[in-house]
């Protein structure tokens, strides 16, 4: 069926505008999520006062989101005289319309039905449950986005004219920078198993054949997970703004509305990474025996699928938030040698693994003659070997005495 | 200080076997330490709803007052030490002549803003007479800063409110060792 | 000059110094602890604090042979070959031993004496002392009695040293405290008729060395230990005592002398120490206020200075332009007054203000004068005013010229603690177009002024000050001045349009430069001052010093 442009416009911009609003909205209720898990996990109860206002219903506290926001919109809107005006406002705006900007490649779920409502004259075509549909290059456009993250923070800590802000811009452009690597070789061998960029695609792929990329690669899910991790700036690689050190990092200047800019792009990126780590490795919207693997679902796999892919992204993210409150922050040189000594070699280790294990002479005849679970086996055992392979180099070195020996060589 | 001074004592670190080297175990193992607690016993007290426990009043370090004598009079002798010893200054003394014959000195005003006080006691412990002390009342709450400062008659008033379930430390003392004659002990 | 060993530290002595051993110790950097020795009374060795182990050394032979027994350094001369040893087993138990029979008696109110954290007995204690106390006694109250309108004595805190008593007979003249029974209840007393009410009274609470005088007027006000102090001179009269301005988050609690051999050796008159309460009036002035009409509108302090400038240079088109200087004014102040009148209109008239004169001059036993001048400066202000033509004028010559209609504008600075203008003064001024006052307290001149700037008092001034023997003592700020009033200083170097904040000691640079007189002052001014014109020293400061010790 042919559309006019206004369909087509009309489309996009409802699913855009219902995305904005939802993952807003999401970004907020993660915060009160987020506070919510640091307070059980350190043994306390967290918010839960706030509920509805002027009354005394306190719905466990699900008013927070609300009120933070209150608080943020209502705090003074300052600028510090030093700063540089443009780039102080544009860096928040940036970072964030970037983290937005990354969802429209991402499947929501798969597709819904064709809506027809007579009385309101609504005629739709099936609705893919992605703002951008079959665009070809859909991994490359997300790396490329977070690649602009950097922009936004050392924009913000260059803008703030304080010498903190750009130390944690500083270091956060190198983090990021230092991290894509090991997070591009993560996807790369995704994308080699599947052959294609499209999310979609992989989703697909990987319902259709009922098994799980992890199953296959999880030294792949290992290195793009910890890539992940420190791309979003969350704990233990929260290097870019931790407070003890750097008093906020590339944020200290900042306050208000302009502040909350920063932390909600903060939180839609561990989102973004989220959805990605499920896409990629843990099926997308497919579970077994719920969601079917059919291209055109009826409503009940449609609205399964999109439950089912919401759940692990939840689930992940909650995950995330408990590995902040198991671990310390690393040091900046282990950082750095986690991400060159550690993750790239792995990240190259996968790469040719699955290179080796998709290649039809190689590993499509060792999966005709032994069954495919040799392939998983294999994935496994080379994840643990190059796992010991790694501790027993050692790179992690906690001792960061100066070596006296230096001055000799 | 250089970080190989020979002066600095380096801990070693614990050596890993093979299993810690490769974080593997270990990540698991802390990530099921923060999983307990996720589901473990809370330990916040609702404040309002719920009244914390005090363990011993006696040594809590609550509102300050000031203690009476047998005769109803304030027993502080305007002697200022307890506003040398306070760290947060926040203890203001006007003292003048006594009216009665056996003291010299005492506190025309006494005033302690309780919203600059850190709560220390060391006004406790600076005091020869035992006047000021610290009570079991936390629960501290004004509508203004002014309201927040208390004065000679306020803290006077939290002595009559606490007296019977926290007694002085003289009587404390009093009550420990009665046979002690009265003039022994104390320092030169 | 001659050798003297203090514990193997040789000091020299020259030979006509007659010094004792607690003066040579302490060239050697020992302090000989005292209670009855003090360098501005005679000595009676009763205290038996300064014991110490004395010999000679034989010139020749380097031989030293000590005497048997302890003896107290303050009698002790210091002379070419003596030895002292202050730091013995024995010297260190004979101390311990004094401070416990001091104290068997002594009440233990230390917190509530006024004294305490500056007590000899406390600090003695604490370095010579024993650790405990022996003895079972334990007051904790002290007889009080009245000695007069100015002191209290706390009877059972006296450790009987007698420098009060010895104070009134040899420095005051007067006589009028004594020691009265014998043995263990020797007390201090007044003679039944007779209270302790002399014009030096205030210096035998300075004197005390534990807390048994009280000053009535700081009694329980402060514990010495909040106070912070200053260096000041006093501004009562042209003596000019040097004196530390005691005070706490700006509010003076109490003056004492300083010691300054040139000046007031060390005492003050109790005119000046208890007259520093006029500070904190209630009834001083605060805020600047410009007349609108009849009435008076407040004016910020920034728009007053920004706007005096124009408004007498126009005026000094109009007629002669004339400044009054007070001479309660620093130097400093008086002659950046006199260059920004000056600067406005060459031929300004330049006047001293009234000195304030009560009596005569009164003269103590040891030489110690209160002048009849009550105001600190006026040597100063008249060099000022001299210069450069040599005529002195003088507040009446001012009114003069104002009544005849000669002046077009005046500004007239005050500052004096007492009421010092009167009606028919501020009538004559009534008609100058442009009156500009700067005082502490309201006068029928206040009443006429155009402009009223509040003013400051000695206590939040900074400057320098000339006594009546050409002496220039400089003195710190030891307050801040109450809110709307400002420093003269201040607002002159702001009307000058000088950069930054005002620092009297730039100008006292440019003034040593400019006008002769001043020229002693160029170098860095010491504590004790630096006298102006030595043959006027030499004069009248004689009598002075050789009454000391």
């Amino acid at each position: 069926m042919q559309h006019s442009m206004t369909y087509i416009a009309v489309e996009a911009l409802v699913k855009i505008a219902l995305l904005a609003f939802i993952m807003m909205t999401a970004a907020a209720y993660l915060v009160l999520l987020e506070r919510w898990v640091a307070a059980w996990v350190q043994d306390r109860r967290g918010p839960n006062r706030v509920g509805v206002p002027l009354t005394k219903i306190k719905l466990f506290g699900l008013g927070q989101p609300l009120a933070d926001g209150l608080k943020f919109i209502f705090k003074e809107e300052f600028t510090p005289k030093h700063v540089d005006r443009w780039l102080y406002t544009l860096a928040p705006l940036s970072i964030l319309a970037a983290a937005l900007a990354s969802f429209a490649v991402i499947p929501m779920g798969s597709s819904l039905p064709p809506i027809h409502i007579p009385a309101l004259g609504l005629e739709t075509d099936r609705i893919e449950l992605v703002e951008a549909p079959s665009l070809d290059v859909g991994l490359v456009y997300v790396f490329a986005l977070s690649s602009m993250a950097v922009y936004g923070v050392i924009l913000g800590g260059w803008a703030s004219n304080n010498k903190y802000s750009l130390l944690g811009g500083l270091r956060s452009s190198a983090q990021l920078i230092a991290y894509e690597i090991p997070l591009g070789l993560g996807i790369l061998g995704v994308v080699l198993a599947s052959g294609s960029l499209r999310l979609e695609t992989i989703c697909t792929d990987q319902a259709t054949s009922g098994v799980w990329n992890i199953v296959w690669q999880p030294l792949g899910f290992l290195v793009f997970f910890v890539a992940a991790l420190a791309e979003s700036a969350r704990l233990p690689f929260d290097l870019p703004e931790c407070e003890q050190e750097l008093i906020g990092g590339y944020h200290t200047e900042y306050a208000g509305m302009r502040l909350l800019l920063y932390l909600v792009a903060e939180f839609l990126h561990m989102v973004v990474a989220a959805f990605l780590i499920v896409i990629l490795y843990f099926g997308g919207w497919h579970l077994w025996g719920l969601t079917g693997s059919e291209s055109d679902p009826g409503w009940g796999h449609a609205l399964a699928r999109v439950a089912v892919l919401s759940l692990k992204t939840l689930a992940v993210i909650v995950l995330v938030m408990l590995v902040r409150w198991s671990w310390p922050r690393f040091r900046f040189d282990q950082l750095m040698t986690l991400a060159w000594k550690v993750m790239l070699p792995l990240g190259l280790v996968n790469l040719v693994l699955v290179a080796v294990l998709y290649e039809p002479e190689l590993g499509g005849r060792m999966v005709a003659e032994y069954g495919a679970w040799t392939r998983a086996a294999l994935g496994w055992g080379v994840m643990l070997a190059a796992c010991a392979v790694a501790a027993l180099t050692a790179p992690l070195a906690t001792d960061n005495r100066p070596r006296l020996d230096w001055g000799v060589r | 200080m250089q970080t190989n001074d020979p002066s600095i004592t380096w801990v070693e670190e614990p050596r890993l076997g093979l299993a810690g080297k490769m974080y593997l175990p270990l990540i698991v193992q802390g990530l099921t330490t923060t999983a307990r607690h996720l589901v473990s016993k809370k330990v916040t007290v609702s404040f309002p709803e719920e009244r914390p426990q005090i363990g011993n009043p006696l040594i809590y370090r609550g509102v300050h007052r000031l203690n009476k004598d047998e005769q109803g009079r304030v027993k502080c002798v305007a002697c200022f030490l307890c506003a040398t010893a306070c760290p947060a200054h926040c203890i203001d003394i006007i003292g003048i002549e006594s009216p009665w014959p056996d003291r010299e000195k005492y506190p025309e005003s006494f005033t302690i803003d309780e919203l600059r006080c850190i709560f220390c006691g060391m006004c406790e412990e600076a005091c020869p007479v035992d006047a000021i002390e610290l009570t079991s009342l936390f629960d501290l709450t004004g509508r203004s800063r002014e309201e927040m400062i208390f004065d000679k008659e306020k803290l006077l008033s939290v002595y009559d409110q606490t007296k019977d379930a926290e007694p002085t430390q003289t009587a404390q003392l009093a009550a420990e060792a009665p046979a002690l004659p009265p003039s022994s002990g104390g320092a030169s | 000059m001659g050798t003297v060993l203090v514990n193997g530290v040789e000091v020299e002595v020259a030979d006509d110094e007659r010094l004792n051993g607690i003066q040579a110790a302490a060239r050697a950097g020992v302090d000989i602890p005292r209670y009855c020795w003090h360098p501005g009374l005679s000595v009676v060795a009763s205290c038996r604090m300064c014991l110490v182990e004395t010999g000679t050394r034989n010139a020749e032979t380097g031989a030293i042979s000590m005497m048997p027994k302890l003896v107290p350094a303050c009698q002790t001369p210091a002379k070419a070959g003596t030895v002292f040893v202050t730091e013995s087993d024995a010297v260190k138990k004979a101390r311990a031993m004094v401070e416990e029979d001091l104290l068997i008696d002594h009440p233990i109110d230390c917190p509530i004496c006024d004294k305490a954290g500056e007590c000899y007995l406390q600090d003695y204690h604490f370095e010579h002392g024993q650790k405990e106390r022996r003895a079972d006694i334990r007051p904790f109250t002290s007889r009080r009695r009245d000695l007069g309108p100015t002191v209290t004595l706390f009877v059972d805190r006296c450790v009987m040293c007698s420098r009060c008593v010895r104070f009134g007979r040899e420095v005051a003249g007067t006589s009028e405290l004594l020691v009265i029974n014998r043995g263990s209840d020797e007390e201090i007393d007044v003679l039944p008729g007779f209270p302790l009410e002399n014009k030096l009274s205030g210096n035998v609470v300075d004197l005390c060395p534990v807390g048994a005088l009280g000053d009535k007027d700081f009694l329980y006000q402060q514990r010495v230990w909040f106070m912070k102090r200053h260096r000041q001179v006093c501004t009562h009269c042209a003596t000019g005592c040097s004196i530390w301005t005691e005070e706490n988050q700006d509010h003076v609690y109490r003056v004492r002398p300083r010691e300054n051999p040139h000046v007031n050796q060390w005492w003050m008159c109790d005119i000046g120490r208890y007259g520093f309460h006029y500070v904190h009036d209630a009834a001083r002035l605060v805020g600047a206020e410009r007349r609108d009409g009849n009435s008076y509108k407040p004016i910020e302090w920034t728009e007053a200075t920004a706007e005096l400038g124009p408004k007498f240079d126009e005026q000094a088109k109009r007629g002669r332009l004339a400044a009054v200087l007070s001479p309660f004014l620093t130097v400093e102040e008086a002659f950046l007054l006199a260059r920004w009148i000056r600067a406005r209109d060459v031929d300004a008239m330049l006047a001293v203000g009234p000195v304030p004169v009560e009596g005569d001059d009164e003269r103590f036993k040891s030489g110690f004068t209160i002048r009849a001048e009550r105001c600190p400066n006026r040597k100063g202000i008249e060099a000022i005013v001299r210069h450069p033509r040599g005529e002195l004028a003088t507040w009446e010559d001012v009114l003069v010229e104002a009544d005849a209609g000669r002046l077009a504008g005046v500004w007239i600075t005050g500052g004096y603690p007492k009421p010092w203008v009167d009606e028919a003064a501020a009538g004559k001024l009534a008609d100058v177009p442009l009156v500009v006052v700067q005082d502490l307290f309201g006068s029928p001149l206040w009443e006429i002024a155009t402009y009223r700037l509040p003013g400051t008092a000695f206590a939040e001034r900074e400057g320098s000050y000339v006594n009546a023997n050409h002496r220039l003592q400089s003195v710190d700020w030891a307050v801040r001045p109450p809110a709307g009033a400002r420093v003269e200083g201040s607002v002159y170097w702001q009307l000058l349009g000088m950069p930054g904040l005002y620092k009297s000691r730039r100008v006292l640079d440019d003034l040593a430069a400019t006008i002769a007189y001043f020229a002693p002052a160029a170098e860095i001014v010491p504590e004790t001052g630096v006298q102006l014109d030595a043959a006027a020293a030499q004069v009248s400061a004689a009598p002075l010093l050789a009454s000391g010790s």
